[in-house]
């Protein structure tokens, strides 16, 4: 199983699919950061959008993915004020221009670009600047993949473990695999060659480890900087992921020091219930169970131009990639 | 969303870096490299540079390039090409 987004596209471009030999699949999981975040999350991201003194600033990822009953696109089209920014510094920068605006920054991602968001926070506070603010939907890598292989519907032989979250981390975090379940995984990058070589490295394991293919990028011990960083400004929390419900110590929240800045603080919102979007499988392909083009609005009623699901929306969701790659990637 | 590109740092102005690839100049943070220097090849992701890139294992990833023909054998190729060919992820 892959379990980051730029894996999945990458395995999907090259038809990697085509050429693995017989007893041997590769199923994509809970790695594209847009695609697990909880529609609960999404309706609160559109709910801060809607007010009036709020610039909700988010990266491009997110602006087109269903919530319950909008998306971000539209309240914009409808005159949110919604923005797109490159990076949190842009976001900061906002705020920095526009001192009448609450700057809200939509934060998801893994630990990849949770260290972006703590940095940009402290860079917000060093400026002085107390309208930048942030909603922290920010998740954790290991936690989901200990409750994949609890939930035991899927048999995982290994990981093609996420190599630009393992920038961050390093590989102590995923240790647990081998020793606990038995289970191997390799760090890999994201030329074609690394998906192969980290996939041939799997399978010449005599015993389940945990091994680095992208060591030009990564190091055992990670960026111990980024790490520092996101322990002063987040504590772990349970969050919600799509398809997986609840995951204790999940989530990245912020830290009490920096309660005035938590968006969620500042603006407490009553909420509608959540809505699923009927039909769609989207958390069942999250954990790997049912393939993208086995459920039945595939390609019909849901394409990346009229989607109906999260991991067709983003570009580097699993639906969204075998419809990309069709024909390439069967 | 993951998506983190190796560039080279041109210049260096405190914690904020000039990087470039493929003739595209733009600015990044340093802060959580903050050994970065001139002349590496980081990763940058969300206008923060990640990493600094490992140019023996670049030099390992272009052995491997070689051997499965991607480039000829007789191209002058260096390290700092593996690294800019990795330009994906």
């Amino acid at each position: 199983m892959e379990v980051c987004g730029t894996h999945t596209m990458a395995i999907a471009r090259y038809g990697l699919r085509e050429l693995l030999p017989e007893g041997m699949r590769l199923v994509s999981g809970p790695g594209c950061p847009v695609c697990v975040t909880a529609i609960a999350d999404l309706d609160r991201v559109v709910a801060l959008a809607r007010l009036p003194d709020v610039t909700l600033a988010t990266f491009g990822d997110l602006i087109r993915v269903p919530a319950s009953r909008t998306t971000l696109a539209a309240e914009r089209a409808a005159g949110a004020d919604v923005r797109v920014v490159y990076s949190a510094r842009d976001a900061v920068q906002i705020a920095a221009d526009e001192p009448d605006r609450q700057v809200v920054f939509a934060g998801i991602g893994f630990e990849t670009t949770a260290p972006t968001i703590a940095a940009s926070l402290l860079e917000s506070r060093a400026r002085g600047l107390a309208n930048f603010l942030v909603l922290s939907m920010h998740k954790t890598m290991p936690p989901p993949l200990k409750a994949l292989l609890d939930l035991g519907e899927t048999p995982i032989s290994g990981f093609l473990l996420p190599g630009h979250v393992s920038v961050i981390t390093g590989t102590a975090c995923y240790e647990f695999l081998a020793r606990d379940y038995g289970v191997a995984g390799v760090v890999a990058g994201f030329e074609p060659h690394d998906v192969l070589q980290a996939l041939l490295r799997l399978v010449r394991q005599t015993r389940p480890a945990i091994e680095i293919e992208y060591g030009r990028a990564v190091r055992p011990e990670g960026n111990v900087v980024a790490q520092r960083l996101l322990e002063q400004v987040f504590a772990p929390s349970d969050a919600d992921w799509r398809g997986l419900g609840i995951i204790p110590g999940s989530g990245l929240a912020l830290r009490p020091e920096y309660a005035d800045a938590d968006a969620a603080l500042r603006f407490p919102l009553d909420l509608e219930p959540p809505l699923e979007p009927a039909g769609c499988r989207c958390g069942e392909v999250l954990r790997g169970v049912t393939d993208p083009a086995a459920c039945a609005l595939f390609g019909g009623r849901c394409t990346p131009e009229d989607p109906v699901g999260a991991c067709m929306v983003s570009s580097e969701g699993a639906c969204a990639a075998r419809y990309r790659y069709r024909g390439v990637d069967d | 969303m993951c998506l983190a590109l190796p560039m080279r740092i041109t210049a260096v102005d405190g914690a904020l870096a000039t990087i470039a690839s493929a003739g595209l100049e733009q600015r990044a943070s340093l802060m959580l490299v903050p050994d970065a220097k001139v002349g590496d090849y980081v990763l940058v992701h969300a206008g923060f540079a990640l990493s600094v890139l490992d140019e023996v294992e670049a030099t390992g990833t272009l052995e491997l390039l070689r051997e499965i023909g991607a480039f000829a054998a007789d191209d002058a190729v260096t390290a700092d090409d593996a690294i800019a060919a990795d330009d994906a992820g």
